[in-house]
């Protein structure tokens, strides 16, 4: 099979072993617009290099549980987190952190006798959307997203208050840029994506993007970002691809919109590439996911480790 | 490094089903700077009132890599390449074994709670001396500090488990030429003299000195520094040298000049010569005789010898009276016996005695002296320990390094055996008697002949503690010593030790870690057990206040052999400056070596004020010395009956 796709110009994949459909994708495209020249480009960044001295990364976790309910109505506890990690010298120590436990429920489906239940519980309730029909699924899912929602208020409002106590700092964080909230356009922040359920690019600019070399990045491009507007961002890959699959070792960087944030990116592309090191695995998501990432994470999960 | 004071809480108990906490052990992570390390004592407080103590006996530390091979994959195969920008995750895990728990009882597995760093008070409490140290009656002798953490805290032994009666002996390892086992020992003495209550009585000391100048300089004092003085300071002690020695040495093979490395003049006139007679051996010429030449037959020789002969008038067949008490004396004792029954035609038997029995116990005897030379005299002169008036807080060094493995098992039997008849009838003048002995494992070897020296060692180790005879042992190779030496110590005492020592089973009890420090331990750093302690516990002690060995040579150079006259005039003026060298040689001119050595040893031994009227007194009046005069002591061979032990 190797020998037939390779002699015929394809590429030899990891073949690993499925066994579920996996989930539909929920926005599988978006809109981008060239940014860094006309179309994107695979362009060598010439290695690793020392990343900024003064650097910090952000991420956050979120649990539920569905507790209970009052007929059909689920009511659900939420857990999220989120914590700044700072590095100084080579070590990682906690800049900011903070967590919070609450209800969510659909009020208006509560009695209010049950609403005064819930109150006495002595939890903050976070009134979450309603479906036109009860549905057991449905129900949990809407929580679900509110308590996501939290996650990402708890992160913007860790980030806002790191770039403001630090603003000569650079803050990475885990994932998009999107729920982050408002940014100085040449803010020092970075996105670090590692999923590519949407897809920005499409054609030839998609695959320079998902066939990037190792050690490579893409021209800049700006993608649609909501109510934000745009946001700039770029693919880097820190691993080959090579004998696993596309997305092997492929990131995503998200940087808010300027001029600073095309001239920094194959400088931010160097120095991620040197967060290769150490390795996060074993960690099934190691050929993306940074070691301090990791660590945020491993913090934060050791934070929660008694809540349920 | 973080610097902390007792007190401060440097960890947290973890425990885990595969790693859980026990009674007896328990795990806890500190911070990876944290100034702790093997043999720290930490406190754990449980909050219901409860609290234990503990030692910490093992450390890891691992990070979160799942395999050494994502270091590989990382770093790319190059292990010279650049740093990673972020250190892993490690942790500092140690193990720590429980010393005390309060309250004693129930004893449980310790709480998942705060681990401190102990404080003085902790220490204390940790190592049970609060019950030794506190109270009407205290008996805590200083054996080092405890450091860790920036604290310094001074651990005690219990007099009434180091010097008897609950239990008793000190046993030290350590490799040699680290200075660290005879240092302890005299940094200990000097503790014990210094703070041993007055309700525990009097001690005094007897040191053997088996190589080198090791102890001849007990009196001398020593150049310290700071730190040394803090340690004396931290422990309440005063750094001073001995102030009540004596030193004892044989002569060397001319009978005048002294077998020991403090013969400096400025020195040497502290010195007394010891001298023994033909009483003073008989009673242990077990440890001289070889148990395959002498057998029932001649045993039963000896004891008429000693119960019927000497130091008693013993009247022969053939009408001569002897009074026996010096090995020339003995001499015609035998060559009586010998003319007597060739005249007689009875060449078989006297008094029972096979003639063979016989010749083989005078050949023995007479060879005593002459293996002996320099401490064995053939005319009965004695100079010995003062056994009857030892004093308080006294140290009496007998300097053996010089003689041959036959006169050290002699002076060391017959001193011992002195020592304990003494203080079984409680006349010694002290209470307690520390004997240090270094190279046990020469004198108490595991394995090898049961030696006379041997078997009184197992006594001492035994029973000594009733009686108040101590034992300071110290040997390279704690294995090669008998089990029950070694055993009946009740102190342990631990220096640098070899790791092949150290593989033997007698150290499984510790922790590969706790070997490994003690295999690294610097010098003057000790692991102490003693029977309060459950674990042991590393200190630092301070260099002993007296001048060692390789610096009082320098200081002191000993003095050359010089001729007889010399010698004698050396020793005189050693002992009073006064007197005119010229004197001492006019006056020994013409005299008799013997005489002259015999005036000279009683002068040494009584230290009177007037030496040079004391000498010229037990030299006495001038005889003419005869040219034949020597030769007609001398035994004449016996031609008539063949001799078969003459060898």
């Amino acid at each position: 099979m190797a020998d037939a796709l390779r002699s015929a110009g394809g590429t030899v994949g990891a073949g690993a072993l499925l066994t579920h459909v996996a989930p539909p994708v929920a926005s599988p495209f978006g809109t981008a617009s060239h940014v860094e020249g006309e179309c994107i480009l695979a362009i060598d960044v010439r290695g690793s290099a020392p990343p900024p001295e003064a650097v910090a990364f952000l991420d956050g976790i979120q649990r539920y549980a569905v507790e209970g309910r009052f007929g059909l109505v689920p009511v659900v506890r939420g857990y999220a987190a989120a914590a700044v990690l700072e590095r100084e010298g080579a070590k990682l120590g906690v800049a900011r952190a903070h967590q919070e436990e609450f209800l969510v429920v659909a009020r208006s489906r509560l009695t209010p006798d049950q609403e005064a239940a819930l109150e006495d519980v002595d939890l903050p309730i976070v009134e979450c959307d309603v479906a036109e029909r009860s549905h057991p699924i449905l129900d949990v899912q809407l929580a679900a997203k509110e308590v996501e929602r939290r996650r990402e208020v708890v992160e913007a409002e860790l980030a806002a208050a790191h770039i403001e106590e630090a603003p000569g700092s650079w803050l990475v964080v885990d994932g998009s840029l999107g729920g982050i909230g408002a940014l100085e356009d040449g803010a020092r922040v970075v996105g670090l994506v590692k999923s590519h359920e949407t897809q920005f690019l499409e054609g030839a600019d998609l695959e320079v993007a998902l066939t990037l070399p190792e050690g490579h990045r893409t021209s800049v491009f700006a993608r649609s970002a909501g109510a934000r507007g745009r946001v700039f961002s770029f693919y880097l890959r820190l691993w080959p691809w090579q004998e696993h699959d596309l997305l092997h070792g492929l990131v995503r960087i998200e940087r808010p919109p300027s001029e600073a944030a095309v001239a920094e990116a194959t400088e931010v592309s160097r120095w991620l590439l040197a967060e290769r090191a150490p390795l996060s695995a074993p960690d099934g998501r190691w050929d993306r996911l940074i070691y301090p990432i990791r660590q945020v994470e491993t913090f934060l999960r050791a934070q929660a480790g008694g809540w349920w | 490094m973080i610097r902390l004071g007792g007190g401060s809480t440097i960890g947290r108990v973890v425990a885990t089903e595969a790693l859980p906490a026990g009674p007896h052990q328990f795990h806890f992570w500190t911070a990876i700077d944290t100034p702790i390390g093997i043999g720290a004592i930490v406190r754990v407080d449980a909050g219901n009132g409860r609290t234990v103590y503990a030692v910490v006996v093992d450390g890891r530390a691992y990070s979160d890599l799942a395999t050494p091979l994502h270091e590989v994959v990382a770093a790319e195969g190059d292990p010279a390449g650049d740093r990673a920008p972020t250190r892993r995750t490690e942790i500092r895990l140690w193990t720590a074994a429980v010393l005390r728990h309060e309250p004693d009882e129930p004893i449980q597995p310790v709480p998942l709670a705060e681990v401190l760093l102990a404080t003085e008070q902790d220490v204390e409490a940790a190592l049970r001396m609060d019950g030794y140290l506190r109270g009407e009656q205290p008996t805590g002798i200083p054996v080092g500090v405890y450091r860790a953490g920036g604290l310094s805290a001074p651990v005690y032994l219990d007099a009434d488990f180091l010097l008897g009666p609950e239990s008793a002996h000190l046993n030290i390892s350590g490799v040699s030429g680290l200075a660290t086992k005879t240092s302890a020992v005299e940094f200990l003495l000097s503790s014990i003299f210094q703070r041993l209550p007055s309700h525990k009585g009097s001690v005094a000391a007897l040191c053997f000195n088996v190589k080198g100048p090791d102890l001849c300089f007990l009196d001398q004092p020593a150049e310290l520094t700071e730190a040394d003085e803090e340690l004396y300071s931290v422990m309440g002690l005063a750094p001073r040298p001995f102030e009540k020695v004596r030193y004892f040495a044989p002569y060397k093979a001319d009978g005048v000049n002294l077998n020991t490395l403090r013969s400096n003049a400025d020195l040497v006139g502290d010195v007394q010569p010891l001298v023994w007679g033909l009483r003073e051996v008989l009673d242990y010429h077990e440890v001289l005789l070889n148990r395959d030449d002498i057998d029932a037959k001649a045993d039963a020789f000896l004891d008429f010898l000693a119960d019927r002969v000497v130091d008693k008038q013993f009247r022969d067949e053939w009408g001569n009276t002897h009074r026996v008490g010096s090995f020339a004396e003995l001499q015609l004792l035998f060559k009586a016996i010998f003319d007597g029954l060739e005249a007689a035609g009875r060449g078989d038997s006297w008094r029972t005695h096979h003639i063979a029995t016989i010749r083989k116990v005078r050949n023995r005897l007479l060879n005593i002296s002459t293996r002996c030379k320099g401490l064995v005299t053939d005319d009965g002169t004695v100079s010995d320990l003062p056994f009857g008036q030892f004093e308080d807080r006294s140290v009496y060094m007998l300097d053996v390094a010089g003689m041959d493995q036959l006169g050290q098992d002699l002076v060391f039997t017959r001193v011992v055996t002195k020592l304990r008849e003494h203080l079984e009838r409680g006349d010694l003048g002290v209470d307690h008697v520390v004997v240090f002995v270094d190279e046990l494992n020469k004198y108490a070897p595991a394995d090898g002949p049961d030696t006379y020296v041997r078997k009184m060692l197992l006594d001492i180790s035994e029973r000594g503690r009733y009686l108040g005879l101590v034992l300071f042992a110290a040997q390279q190779f704690r294995s090669q010593v008998h089990r029950r030496v070694v055993g009946n110590a009740g102190t342990l005492v631990f220096g640098r030790m070899d790791m092949d020592e150290l593989a033997m089973p007698s150290y499984q009890v510790l922790s590969p870690a706790t070997k490994i420090k003690l295999a690294t331990l610097p010098k003057g750093d000790l692991m102490v057990r003693h029977p309060h302690f459950t674990q042991p516990i590393f200190v630092r002690f301070p260099r002993p206040a007296v001048l060692q060995g390789p610096a009082g040579v320098k200081r002191f150079p000993p003095a050359v052999d010089v001729p007889f006259e010399e010698a004698v005039v050396r020793q005189l003026t050693a002992m009073d400056k006064r007197i005119p060298p010229a004197r001492i040689r006019d006056c020994i001119a013409g005299r008799r070596e013997d005489d002259v050595r015999r005036a000279l040893l009683a002068t040494a031994r009584t230290r009177p004020d007037d030496v040079e009227g004391y000498f010229t007194a037990s030299l006495g009046p001038g005889v003419r010395r005869e040219a034949a005069g020597r030769d007609q002591d001398a035994t004449t061979p016996l031609r008539s009956v063949e001799d078969p032990y003459a060898t």
